[in-house]
């Protein structure tokens, strides 16, 4: 039998009907059609479905929707301010650290956690802080400086 | 590469879990804290070559090591057709109809240092808040250490304290912690709370002295003794997204600051088919003074505790050899600490 799941994604409320093994990453993707959070493994190993769930970085395949009820989501739709990249996702484009692009939705959530917790990370606190999140193109080296980019900026 | 269909109970209070449990165990029921094991076993059919898991290991019918045999059969905890090796492999235990998802159980997502000094954790306490907690990192500083080097930041952030020992993993980075800092662990069933030394807990890999229809409640530390210390090294091929080759946690107090040992705890993981405490060490030990000789003999005494097989992380004599040499560094690294911070 469906449940009702309410939660707020990108600060828009939403009541949706779910099946209960239905993952928060289905949900998102599929019920909302917020195709930007990607699927890769499926299993914790990747980190290309992370999300922001109450400002955590939460990867929303291993969570259930029924987990998130009352919850607060952040997306990579929710980055950009009026139609325009934020800082970070400029970052990104500027450094060069968006290849394939695959991982860059969770890259970007997880950075965006980090920013907001430590304003100015060091490049151990960045590498310490995306080491769930794969990348199987840039090298990381790349996704590295634009987050000091970004924090540099904000400073 | 959908979840199998089940249905998701959530308790307000723990009593209800419970009840829960015991409602559905004929249909199979499970109990769900962050998911970051039970979601992506409950998907194994599907993915069957996840690697952060550990094939287990034996034991001899003595008890003593069959290092390169595989367990099965012959091990005295769980033979075929035992009841612990019967619970796991029951049906209803890999496509439970039911989960008990306990995320809104908030009263067991703290951390707290009692009035006596002792320390408790609430079962549901993510592994990510654990360093957080100042607290620990001074006095408990193994599981700190533990919680730190888990996983990834994103399975920190959704595991819990809880769902590591509940699963009664060898290689787990908090259960190896908690048997050396002397943990007790609180189960709550339907008819009472018992408690559960840490080191008695898990039983096989994967099978622990928990009965189904109990919930692990909270973890419960001793007050931090003077002059003692603690520290976890996790032997692993990353830094991140690996399960331990070794592990080793180490808890010394000194009757004084390059005084005599007054006690002493190791335990050890992935080297055994659950994590071990290293008896041994205490006999080495107390009572002497920890210069460089009886420190070495200590961690020899360790590596003779440890039970592992060869597999991919490592082979068995390497295994042995890594524990011998953390055990002493990690036991070096104590004592000159007690001499720092007195
Ligand atoms: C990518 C990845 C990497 C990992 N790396 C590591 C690692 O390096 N080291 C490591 O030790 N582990 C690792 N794990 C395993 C896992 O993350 C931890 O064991 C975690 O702490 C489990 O907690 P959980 O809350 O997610 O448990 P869940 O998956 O929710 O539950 C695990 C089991 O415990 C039971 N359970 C949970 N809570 C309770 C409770 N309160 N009372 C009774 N039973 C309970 C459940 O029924 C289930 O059987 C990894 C997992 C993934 C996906
Ligand atoms: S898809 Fe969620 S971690 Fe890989
Ligand atoms: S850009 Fe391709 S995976 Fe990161």
């Amino acid at each position: 039998m469906k449940k009702i799941v309410s939660l707020t994604v990108n600060g828009i409320a939403h009541e949706v009907a779910v099946e209960p093994r239905r993952t928060l990453l289905e949900l998102l993707r599929e019920d909302l059609g917020l195709t930007g959070t990607k699927k890769g493994c499926g299993i914790g190993d990747c980190g290309a479905c992370t999300v922001l769930l109450d400002g955590v970085a939460t990867f929303s395949c291993l969570t259930l929707a029924i987990q998130a009820d009352g919850g607060t989501v952040e997306t990579a739709e929710g980055l950009a301010e009026t139609g325009k990249l934020n800082r970070l996702q400029q970052a990104f484009v500027d450094h060069g650290a968006i290849q394939c692009g695959f991982c860059t939705p969770g890259m970007l959530m997880t950075a965006t956690e980090l920013l907001r917790s430590t304003p100015q990370p060091d490049e151990h606190d960045i590498r310490m802080a995306i080491s769930g999140n794969l990348c199987r193109c840039t090298g990381y080296q790349k996704i590295v400086e634009a987050i000091q980019a970004a924090a540099k900026e904000s400073s | 590469m959908i979840l199998p269909r089940f249905d998701v109970l959530v308790p307000e209070t723990v009593d209800q879990a419970c009840a829960m449990l015991v409602e559905h165990a004929d249909e199979g029921v499970r109990l769900l804290a962050g998911g970051t094991d039970l979601l992506v076993d409950l998907r194994r059919p599907i993915i069957p070559y996840h690697v952060p898991r550990c094939d287990g290991c034996t034991t001899h019918p003595e008890g003593k090591v069959a290092s390169t045999v595989r367990c099965e059969p012959s091990d005295p905890l769980m033979p075929a057709g035992g009841p612990l090796r019967a619970a796991l492999e029951d049906p209803r235990h890999a496509a439970p109809k039911y989960l008990v998802s306990l995320h809104k159980l908030n009263q067991l997502k703290s951390i707290q240092v009692l009035g006596d000094g002792s320390l408790k954790v609430g079962a549901l306490t993510t592994i990510a808040a654990i360093p957080r907690s100042p607290e620990i990192r001074r006095s408990w500083t193994a599981l700190a250490d533990g919680a730190a080097n888990l996983g990834s930041p994103l399975v920190r952030n959704r595991g819990t304290l809880g769902g590591n020992i509940a699963n009664a993993r060898p290689a787990a980075d908090t259960a190896v912690p908690a048997i050396a800092l002397d943990g007790t662990l609180t189960l709550q069933g339907p008819s009472g709370t018992r408690t559960v030394a840490a080191e008695d807990f898990a039983r096989g890999p994967g099978l622990s002295v928990m009965k189904p229809d109990e919930v692990l409640t909270e973890v419960h530390f001793p007050p931090p003794l003077p002059h003692a210390g603690s520290a976890y090294y996790k032997l692993a091929n990353r830094k991140a997204l690996e399960i331990s080759t070794v592990g080793v946690a180490v808890w010394l107090a000194l009757e004084k600051p390059g005084g005599p040992v007054k006690d002493v705890r190791v335990a050890l993981g992935a080297v055994g088919p659950t994590p071990i405490l290293a008896e041994s060490v205490g006999e080495v030990l107390a009572g002497k003074t920890p210069d460089e000789k009886v420190l070495g003999k200590a961690a020899m005494a360790a590596a003779g505790d440890a039970r592992p097989i060869d597999d991919h992380r490592g082979a068995a004599w390497y295994r042995v050899q890594m524990v011998e040499l953390l055990t002493l560094r990690l036991l070096k690294t104590v004592v000159e600490r007690i001499a720092s911070h007195p």
